[in-house]
């Protein structure tokens, strides 16, 4: 019997495959075209923000809908910071600045939404959030100060000699790893089984003690915090942008898209899902952007009718159903 | 008996549910270190009286006590910290789990202090027999296994008091004296317990004392033997009376009064 840690045997793969996924994706831009370059990069944000919306949804069950909401108030608050900073502070300077500014003010966001919001249970939830987002994208839309018809300008902060599309590879690929980090921190923490908990039934974990009320709203202001970070990266890298650009419903729907195939609630799930995704939608179907959507979706129904509990989901399945039987044999040869 | 020895007490108790009275100034007193009934009719308000005492619901009006504390306007969460545990009607696992994760969740959070959280969750698994399974998903257990989780995710808590709904539901006559056992042994570790349960033979043979509410209202306490023997409680519920023994017979099945 495994009593000293149950999870650590299955965090060694997971070790094992980001140290060589993280080794090549550094020497890439060296080897592969600029266009695999964008499509990484794309894949690395995609990443972040499955990851990030796992932490809330995957975590604790708490489906959103609507975080493109974040990466929205992260972009806006980033793009307007920005202009505002001038230009005697260093590219870097601006960047970072931004990049708190914005993770901050998605935080403190979804601080003040959690309280109420997070007393609806399942989908009542996931469509508030819905709402929320298309109203945040109207206001920014129609508030002149925010600038969310006119669009906003993000200052060049890209070095010298540099290719845009490389350093923000770069950026993207740091953001995935933090959050991925961060993730696994807190997936196998007190805080994460507590969250695990929840999401199995919120009822029983009140009764075990579980802090219910002050972890949802941790999970959520974490989640949008890392969400509304990734927000002001994608605006400096879209380098002009508007409302529309950025509270973009096909997000918040990747989201949970990359995480349903990939596994919901596991760390590898978000990334496989982002992975497969991103590699169909943008390489083996890029040039027929008519017929993508419509395979998109054909594939999406494919994949949960096949492996409802999502790729990683049903091979842990198959393996614990292997594992049972044996178990008889095992105690035949005691 | 001093103040010391009430671990738990409950004044003018009541409940209602759009005007309908669920429970109707009930008044109870568990004392330390023993074993309570609670029976009575389906619908009679025994699970109320338990989702009363755990937060689940509100009172309309009365209080509950817990060490001379009153939990009445309290979180469950909080309710849980300060030693209450509660083990459901219905066993809910948590399903993606395996069976030592789901206890190991009990240990982490419950009552406040230092905690050994392996050694916690061990001890829950031996002492509800469940040890040889701890690795299997919770998916893979039997009705009967079932049931044993459900408790030892309630004791990891490390509760004063346990309130356990219906322990031995959908167990057969040699599990439900297993479970009554299990029962036994926590109490002499010092855990009060209260328990639903609907197997009279069950509930006679562990419990030190019992009530019994029917429509909502306590209609008797006392021993076993004495309740056995109230004719309103015959009237409202046992229909003939239970022959009280020392303990369940294995061999007889498990018969609802």
């Amino acid at each position: 019997m495994n009593t000293e840690a149950p999870n650590r045997n299955s965090m060694l793969p997971f070790i094992w495959i980001s140290a060589v996924g993280l080794l090549i994706f550094l020497i890439a831009p060296l080897v592969v075209s600029m266009f695999m370059v964008r499509v990484l990069q794309l894949f690395f944000l995609s990443v972040g923000l499955a990851v990030s919306w796992s932490i809330l949804g995957g975590f604790s069950g708490y489906w959103s809908f609507g975080h493109t909401l974040f990466i929205g108030v992260g972009a806006f608050v980033g793009g307007n910071l920005a202009s505002a900073l001038g230009s005697d502070w260093s590219p870097l300077g601006i960047l970072f600045t931004c990049m708190t500014a914005g993770g901050v003010a998605s935080a403190l966001l979804a601080l003040i939404l959690a309280y109420p919001l997070l007393r609806l249970r399942g989908i009542y939830f996931a469509i508030a959030m819905l709402g929320l987002a298309e109203l945040m994208s109207e206001l920014a839309s129609n508030i002149d100060v925010v600038g969310g018809a006119m669009g906003l300008m993000t200052p060049d902060i890209v070095p010298e000699k540099l290719n845009p599309a490389v350093f923000y590879y770069y950026l993207f690929l740091v953001m995935g790893v933090i959050i991925l980090l961060i993730a696994a921190r807190i997936k196998y923490s007190r805080f994460g089984y507590g969250l695990t908990s929840i999401r199995e039934d919120e009822d029983t974990a009140k009764m075990l003690g579980v802090p219910t009320e002050r972890y949802k709203i941790t999970a959520m202001v974490i989640s949008c915090g890392l969400v509304g970070i990734l927000g002001v990266l994608y605006g400096f890298s879209l380098g002009y942008f508007t409302a529309p650009s950025v509270f973009r419903v096909d997000f918040s729907l990747n989201m949970i898209l990359h995480n349903l195939i990939g596994g919901i609630g596991t760390l590898m799930g978000p990334i496989i899902g982002a992975g497969i995704m991103i590699f169909l939608t943008q390489v083996v179907l890029g040039n027929l952007l008519n017929l993508h959507v419509m395979i998109t979706g054909l594939l999406v129904i494919i994949i949960v009718l096949l492996a409802p509990a999502g790729i990683l989901g049903t091979v842990k399945k198959r393996i614990q159903t292997r594992r049972l039987e044996k178990k008889p044999k095992v105690f035949d040869d005691e | 008996m001093s103040e010391n020895d009430i671990i738990l007490s409950g004044k003018d108790v009541t409940k209602r549910f759009s005007g309908l009275a669920a429970l109707s100034e009930i008044e109870f007193e568990i004392l330390r270190g023993r074993i309570y009934g609670l029976i009575g009719p389906n619908g009679a308000g025994k699970s109320t009286l338990f989702n009363l005492i755990t937060g689940y619901l509100p009172l309309n009006q009365g209080e509950i006590r817990f060490n001379g504390q009153r939990i009445d306007r309290m979180a469950t969460t909080r309710i849980n910290r300060l030693g209450i545990a509660r083990s459901f009607q219905i066993a809910k696992p948590f399903h993606e789990l395996t069976v030592y994760e789901n206890v190991r969740i009990g240990a982490l959070f419950g009552s406040d202090g230092p905690r050994d959280t392996n050694e916690i969750t061990t001890d829950a698994l031996a002492l509800t027999d469940i040890e040889a399974m701890a690795d299997l998903p919770a998916t893979a257990l039997t009705v009967g296994n079932l049931r044993k989780l459900e408790l030892a995710r309630a004791i990891a808590t490390r509760p004063q008091l346990l309130l356990a709904d219906e322990p031995c539901a959908g167990l057969n006559a040699t599990e439900t004296e297993e479970m009554l056992n299990i029962l036994r042994t926590l109490r002499d570790r010092g855990i009060t317990i209260w328990l639903v349960e609907h197997d009279m033979r069950a509930v006679m043979s562990v419990s030190d004392r019992i009530f019994v509410i029917d429509a909502g209202v306590k209609i008797a306490e006392g021993l076993p033997k004495e309740v056995a023997n109230d004719p309103s409680v015959i009237a409202a519920y046992l229909g003939a009376p239970v022959k009280v023994t020392g303990r369940a017979d294995p061999g007889s099945g498990t018969p609802e009064a």
